[in-house]
């Protein structure tokens, strides 16, 4: 490809690929006129040269022709005009070449070019002028000869520019015109009549050149456009193949991930097609069913499902299909040895954007141990809930007829003693029915039987439970505000737990001879239930984690106070259970308030 | 509520240390007359002859459970109008749920209080028609 000069690539790059390529015309039409013009200026300029040293060559000669004694100023004065028109043209020359910007403003230069033309011209003319009348018949055919060639000549040196070519030739042609048609010689008027010509026919052939030149010019900048069009084009063409490549291999590497990925997971993971026919089985589905992948590729899915379980299977299938959203669960599973296992599934279809299903992944993890280990743990709550509660029935039981007096006095040495036996005999069974309810609460196991409650009622209740557990920390409660009769949906029995739980907590955390105060008051569309107590209030470092399971701001204070750290958990759960929030705040001037809110009914 | 006060009842259990002290409860706390069946299969026969105003059962228990053995006073004339109470360890609200639909008169959860016991019986006592 041809690059043109960087004058008109720059003119060219300003607009690139705007309008399709059309036809030779159209194509010409795509050509930026200033650079034509430029183009053409500079074809002048090039020339110029040429006709500086021609005049000043033949200048020289018709000086050296003409010269004669009696003209001798004249002939002297139309040298300088000769030696200052050669040399102001030089200097233009010089200076259009020294310019930085001529492609900017050609019409300039071209305007200056014109004048040094018309300069040009009309010294010869002048020299038609002066000199033909004076001169002998040879010297006036030379001078004839030597302007017919001035103007001729200029054709060539002008053609880029009829109008300049017309100027100069205009220049030399009316005086001499002039001074042929007032000569008052027959034949010298008859040549004064074809002069024009002449002239006519010199301009229109510098007319056509230029022309032809114009043509030349324009075809050439549009050639060159369509060229830098289409390297652009190919430049951009080549940058997207790159970009291409950079995606294709990009989406191959990540596919090639995904495909490691399945290939390696622990889990099982089939593809399957939109009507359940498996494609693809990675290699832990193998060893999990034990089929290899080209016994399970082409099966229906159902050949892995338990065929009772088929009917709930083809309804969650379609529900994805329909709705396209995953569907999970556990299925059982037959294994080629006839075993069942038990798989966490998930199944997710692959849409295409015109919201087909292209295919269907089923990501499933054998959870059968993990069932069994639940069913074990289970068990053994259930063991250690009626084997520990049991015994202790009997060592409770035991000594609470003892300390009641009900079998008789004891020594008070031995009284003491079966107190301090019931005491921690009660603590431990404390602890195993937190610890069951705590296990309870984990698994998800814990029910709640919700009635209407009046929240007056289980308060009151819990205040008299609570009672003797005060008076052996020497704390009383106080209720300081009641709800008669406003009521909400809630568990007796676990509120009572909850109520219990922040009485106690209270008691074991007052001063001794202090009061806990208890109220309830409206808080919007809930029930606010408030404990309040003189202690020596939360620690900073445990408020964040006062509702974790074994959370004790001091693990000296379980000795001291009893506790299993597990109560304030169990709370919370119950209390969200039932639609509440449980918190605590600093109670002025010293103390805590610890606080529920169920919504009302 | 019944005319009478809550005197004679029959207590199936298998554990002796439980019987014992539940003995001791509600003769000594109750003042009540009580008869105490350690093997389930004989509970009816028992209860047959002991003509108890009031039936205690364990829940969990070998070779019957409690609820079998309701189930089986229910199939008799002379015991389907006795009373029960559950004494249990670990039922399922369910499970309770089941029993008071089958006319159980009540549940005492273990561990019980037998300071309190005899008093619980007879609030139970007192709710019956």
């Amino acid at each position: 490809m041809n690059h043109t000069s960087t004058a008109e690539g720059a003119a060219v790059a300003a607009s690139v690929a705007a309008s399709p390529p059309g036809t030779a015309a159209g194509i010409r039409e795509r050509a930026d006129p200033r650079a034509v013009l430029a183009d053409r200026v500079d074809q002048l300029y090039g020339q110029m040269w040429l006709s500086i040293l021609t005049t000043f060559a033949i200048g020289a000669i018709a000086t050296f022709e003409f010269w004669e004694l009696r003209l001798r100023e004249l002939v002297l004065f139309w040298w300088g005009l000769v030696l200052v028109i050669t040399a102001a043209s030089a200097t233009l020359l010089y200076a259009y070449r020294r310019s930085a910007d001529k492609a900017q403003d050609p019409g300039q230069w071209l305007r200056w070019l014109g004048i040094a033309a018309l300069a040009s011209g009309a010294n010869w003319g002048f020299a038609g002028a002066v000199f033909f009348p004076s001169h002998t018949d040879e010297q006036q055919v030379f001078l004839a000869f030597l302007l017919a060639g001035m103007m001729s000549g200029g054709i060539p040196v002008y053609a880029a520019s009829w109008p300049i070519f017309a100027l100069y030739a205009a220049g030399i042609v009316v005086p001499f015109t002039y001074v042929l048609a007032t000569f008052g010689n027959r034949l010298f008027t008859e040549i004064a009549l074809l002069v024009p010509m002449f002239y006519a026919i010199n301009v229109a052939i510098a007319y056509r050149l230029t022309q032809v030149f114009h043509s030349g010019y324009r075809l050439r900048h549009a050639y060159g456009r369509l060229t830098e069009d289409y390297s652009v084009l190919n430049q951009r063409l080549e940058r997207q193949l790159v970009e291409l490549e950079d995606a294709r291999r990009q989406v191959e590497a990540s596919g090639r991930k995904l495909e490691l990925f399945a290939e390696r997971a622990p889990i099982a993971v089939l593809e399957m097609d939109g009507q359940g026919a498996i494609t693809e089985v990675n290699n832990a589905a193998e060893l999990l069913f034990g089929y290899t992948a080209a016994e399970l590729i082409g099966r229906d899915i159902r050949f892995l499902v338990r065929p009772e379980f088929h009917a709930d299977f083809d309804k969650r299938w379609k529900r994805m299909i329909d709705t396209h959203t995953p569907e999970a669960g556990l299925i059982r599973n037959p294994r080629r040895d006839g075993i069942d296992v038990i798989c966490d599934w998930t199944f997710t279809p692959l849409v295409a954007p015109e919201g087909t299903v292209i295919a269907v992944l089923a990501q499933g993890r054998d959870v059968t141990a993990q069932r069994e280990a639940e069913r074990v743990k289970k068990e053994f709550t259930s063991t250690l809930s009626h084997e520990l509660r049991t015994p202790l029935t009997s060592i409770i039981g035991s000594l609470q007829l003892i300390n009641s007096g009900v079998v008789g006095q004891v020594e008070k040495d031995i009284a003491e003693m079966t107190v301090v036996a019931e005491r921690n005999g009660q603590r431990l069974l404390d602890l195993i029915n937190d610890l069951l309810d705590i296990e309870k609460i984990e698994s998800g196991k814990l029910t709640l039987s919700p009635e209407q409650i009046a929240i007056d009622d289980v308060v009151r209740e819990a205040m008299v439970l609570n009672k003797a557990f005060g008076e052996r920390f020497r704390v009383r409660f106080e209720l300081v505000s009641s709800l008669p009769g406003r009521s909400v949906l809630g568990d007796r029995k676990r509120l009572l737990q909850v109520m219990t739980n922040l009485l106690s907590n209270a008691a074991k955390f007052s001063p001794e001879n202090g009061a806990v105060e208890i109220r309830m008051e409206d808080h919007g569309p809930l029930v606010r239930v408030e404990v309040q107590d003189r202690g020596p209030g939360i620690p900073e470092a445990f408020r964040g984690r006062i509702f974790s399971r074994f959370a004790q701001a001091d693990s000296t204070a379980s000795r001291q106070k009893g506790g299993t750290g597990l109560g304030l958990a169990i709370c919370k759960r119950i209390i969200e259970m039932m639609h509440g929030r449980i918190g605590f705040e600093d109670r002025p001037g010293g103390g805590t308030t610890f606080w529920f809110e169920l919504p009302r009914t | 509520m019944p005319e009478r006060p809550l005197n004679r009842i029959c207590y199936v259990e298998d554990d002796e240390d439980i019987q014992r002290i539940v003995r001791m409860s509600l003769e000594r706390v109750g003042k009540m007359t009580v008869e105490v069946v350690g093997d389930p299969t004989l509970a009816i026969e028992a209860m047959t002859t002991f003509k108890p105003d009031l039936v205690m059962l364990d829940w969990m228990m070998p070779k019957m459970d409690g609820p079998a053995v309701f189930r089986q006073m229910k199939l008799r004339p002379e015991t389907s109008q006795l009373p029960v109470v559950f004494i249990t360890a670990k039922a399922a609200q369910r499970d309770l749920d089941e029993l008071s639909k089958m006319g159980a008169a009540g549940t005492i959860s273990k561990p019980f209080s037998p300071k309190d016991l005899p008093d619980q019986l007879r609030e139970i006592w007192k709710k019956l028609p």
